[in-house]
């Protein structure tokens, strides 16, 4: 709920199946971004619940939330990369701020970046890559933790059409491992090539599924 | 160890790119620790001459003329009854007219002397742990009343003054050190938090990911307590340099005043150590409390 009283979201009630692909679309306002940031328990919701692999994420200690994000793997329109940092030292940034062995941490870096198609820019820093390198590496720092769900908020925002698509194909490959992929999304066009289920919000309420 | 590695490689990163104002930060620590590590260098250095002056404190029993054996027997007798007095002696009233010549050889010859003016005396060597106990007092009131005693002279009231002096500009110092310590933790936390705006894509990404706070923390505490350290060891250096370029005028000084030698030493090995503790605790405080808005 907004400080003015407006609620972001409401009268919204949907499952989403473990290892399903699904779009969350709308025009701009409809509350995709909001029910993203509630999905990664960046925001609590006023009243309802979410439920997550079975965990409330209302009722969660400030521990446990760091338990479940540990568990999701996001990507953002913005990349989010760290600009003082190159490719490798931005996909390993993760399981090092977690704490892990650093020999995994190299294996699996290199490993998400070759899936990705980046093994040969693993010096580069973010600057010298194009929108799509750089959302490439965005997807395999979203990986390299094994996550169980990836959330996406308009990934391809920033992209041509190709390179969109090209995005696109990867999350169907994440989504063809098992992971529960979430991309949200006002782009019909791309939607429409990619064929998954679509979760559309208007003004925050639930109008359409399909 | 991952974490303390971790954030020891962050740290470091954060200070070398920001260096100029890591080198503010690490100059306003060493000027506040140079201060203090002043005090402590003047509190040993006095502690000693203190030392000295209050174990040398004596008392003097000046003898009238007319004094008779009994007298100066009762007088002895009260001396050594004391457990207040280490050692006492005799200076007979010619031996008084040698150590004067001695020590003021020029006016002892243009007094040119008929008689001897100086009285015979007892010099009164106090037990050093009991020279500043009160019944010191009790001691040169009770010699005043003895017979063939004409005065007596204690020169702890001059001590006491010192003291309460040198502890008076103590305080002032400590209380000086303790302000600019204090400017010192909120010159860290300023450049804390600086490096922790310019970090905020990364600690976004770390809250995100499900880092424990440790480690979004660690690093920005780890800087503080790195700047502080390095102001520590800028003021060791500092005063190691100003305590080599002084130390001929110090001796000099310390020589004139403790009459015999006082050694001039620079600061012990614990002083050392807590100027070097306490930079690092002054910066990991500044680093705490600047890291405090990384939730």
């Amino acid at each position: 709920m907004y400080t003015r009283g407006v609620s972001a979201l409401r009268d919204l009630t949907l499952h989403i199946g473990k290892g399903e692909f699904v779009f969350l679309t709308g025009p701009s306002g409809a509350g995709k971004t909001t029910l993203l940031r509630l999905l990664l328990r960046q925001e609590v919701p006023s009243s309802g619940h979410l439920v997550v692999g079975g965990r409330s994420l209302s009722k969660m200690s400030a521990s446990q939330v760091q338990a479940y994000r540990r568990t999701v793997g996001f990507v953002f329109q913005d990349f989010k990369l760290i600009p003082s940092k190159t490719v490798f030292e931005n996909i390993t940034f993760v399981p090092r701020v977690l704490g892990q062995d650093i020999a995994a941490q190299r294996r699996k870096a290199f490993q998400v970046l070759k899936w990705v198609g980046l093994q040969h820019r693993l010096n580069a820093f973010p600057e010298e890559l194009s929108g799509g390198e750089q959302q490439r590496v965005a997807v395999a720092r979203a990986l390299i933790n094994d996550p169980a769900l990836v959330l996406a908020d308009e990934p391809t925002g920033n992209l041509d059409p190709d390179l969109a698509l090209e995005i696109m194909n990867l999350f169907r490959d994440i989504n063809a491992r098992g992971t529960t992929v979430l991309v949200a999304t006002h782009d019909r066009e791309l939607i429409r090539r990619v064929g998954k289920r679509t979760i559309s919000l208007e003004q925050g309420r639930l109008a359409e599924v399909s | 160890m991952r974490l303390l590695g971790f954030a020891l490689d962050e740290a470091a990163r954060s200070v070398w790119r920001r260096r100029g104002a890591s080198l503010m930060a690490v100059l306003a620590a060493g000027a506040s620790l140079f201060v203090l590590g002043l005090l402590l260098l003047a509190a040993t250095a006095t502690a000693g001459l203190l030392a000295r002056w209050t174990e040398a404190a004596e008392i003097s029993v000046f003898l009238r003329d007319d004094v008779t054996a009994e007298a100066r027997a009762a007088i002895e007798q009260a001396l050594d009854r004391s457990d207040l007095v280490a050692q006492r002696a005799y200076v007979s009233s010619d031996e008084a007219l040698r150590r004067f010549a001695s020590q003021f050889p020029d006016l002892a010859a243009s007094a040119a002397l008929e008689t001897n003016p100086l009285p015979a005396s007892y010099d009164v060597r106090l037990r050093p742990e009991r020279a500043r106990d009160p019944a010191v007092d009790d001691l040169v009131a009770s010699l005043r009343t003895l017979a063939g005693v004409s005065d007596v002279q204690y020169d702890r009231h001059w001590i006491d003054r010192l003291l309460t002096a040198v502890a008076t500009i103590r305080t002032a110092g400590a209380m000086l050190a303790i302000v600019l310590v204090l400017a010192a933790c909120l010159t860290i936390t300023a450049v804390v938090r600086l490096a922790l705006h310019a970090r905020l894509a990364e600690i976004e990404i770390m809250q995100l990911v499900g880092a424990p706070l440790a480690y979004i923390r660690g690093p920005f505490v780890l800087e503080g307590t790195l700047l502080g350290l390095g102001g520590a060891v800028l003021a060791l250096l500092a005063l190691w340099a100003g305590f080599l370029a002084a130390r001929g005028h110090l001796a000099a000084w310390a020589d004139s005043l403790a009459a015999g030698g006082a050694a001039v030493g620079f600061l012990p090995l614990w002083a050392i150590l807590t100027l070097a503790a306490g930079g690092a605790v002054i910066g990991c405080l500044g680093g705490l409390l600047g890291a405090r808005a990384a939730r």
